[in-house]
């Protein structure tokens, strides 16, 4: 896909200077902190828009258990960060539920990859973002954000509860620290580079 | 698109009392290809002189648009869903007010190995 046709270049535009949107995924159960690694390494203030979907839903609370096509909006956090010049890398806080699954398609094409954040006292919630990204084959890292006890399990403890496969980093971090949250993201891009490579 | 001048009516609190379809004349889906959220938009020449000219979601977006924004942003900007920043920055740049930069991605649908590797470079520095 080349894109960026002749007629769509700004006027006066220099060979070369053509600019390159990126982004990653922060994902991970209903808060577990991805907007608050999202408002930590945003440099623009925390912002959130509003995504309309189009679903196909059961009604599974209807006796009659209808098909019906359903408009959803979900808000959906987002930051930006610029890398260079020419480069600007957005993170996208996905929504948590995972019957948004569907909206995650869409977010995940083209994406670097992802990462899934955790808290240990509620390892279930990121099954659905782990399973979702295992199956598609986006690149992603596991982050455990440092709640209270977090401390209390040692990574193969960790790994294994996830039922992480072998390769798959885990880093631990403070979604309130930008330091240690970059430093997730910097794992993350290895990982997506050696990524099926 | 429409280049009529006219006001926005605002509600009480300065918030959009014209629902969204009215903005987009009805239309949900934009008419060219369907622009990935991050994409980047940055103001033609051509737009920006014919900003007077414009409706204000129009001329909001495209002056916005001086310095490169991503549709999610416009879409919060203009306090409408992405859908609907998607449809309106779509006849603007069909009307080559506004130029779209889309990622770069391989044929795999992942981002080109340069790319993560600039990104790489990019984060390290910070």
């Amino acid at each position: 896909m080349d894109y960026a046709p002749a007629e769509h270049r700004p006027a006066g535009a220099r060979p070369g200077a053509e600019l390159l949107p990126v982004k990653i995924l922060i994902a991970g159960g209903f808060g577990v902190g991805k907007t608050t690694l999202v408002h930590a390494l945003s440099e623009i203030p925390p912002l959130s828009t509003e995504q309309d979907m189009t679903s196909l839903s059961v009604g599974i609370d209807d006796a009659e258990a209808v098909p019906d096509k359903r408009t959803t909006t979900v808000a959906m956090d987002f930051g930006r960060i610029t890398v260079d010049q020419n480069m600007i890398l957005y993170l996208f806080g996905t929504p948590g539920q995972s019957r948004f699954w569907f909206m995650w398609d869409e977010l995940a094409r083209g994406a670097v990859g992802a990462v899934v954040l955790v808290d240990l006292r509620r390892v279930d919630d990121c099954f659905a973002a782990i399973d979702y990204f295992e199956n598609r084959g986006v690149p992603f890292v596991v982050g455990v954000n440092g709640f209270p006890h977090a401390d209390e399990f040692d990574d193969e403890t960790v790994r294994d509860a996830l039922v992480l496969k072998p390769g798959c980093p885990l880093v631990r971090l403070d979604a309130r620290d930008p330091g240690s949250s970059l430093r997730a993201l910097i794992v993350l891009v290895e990982r997506s580079l050696q990524h099926g490579r | 698109m429409s280049v009529d001048e006219h006001s926005t009516p605002r509600g009480a609190n300065g918030g959009r009392v014209v629902p969204n379809y009215a903005v987009t004349r009805g239309r949900t889906r934009s008419d060219g290809r369907e622009l990935p959220v991050e994409a980047l938009v940055t103001a033609t020449e051509h737009g920006l002189a014919q900003l007077s000219a414009l409706t204000p979601e129009y001329r909001t977006i495209v002056e916005a648009c001086t310095s490169p924004q991503s549709l999610v942003e416009l879409g919060n900007l203009l306090g409408v869903p992405v859908g609907v920043a998607r449809v309106l920055v779509s006849d603007l740049a069909n009307a080559e007010h506004l130029a779209v930069h889309l990622p770069l991605v391989g044929p795999d649908g992942r981002p080109r190995r340069e790319l993560l590797e600039r990104l790489l470079d990019g984060l390290r520095a910070r």
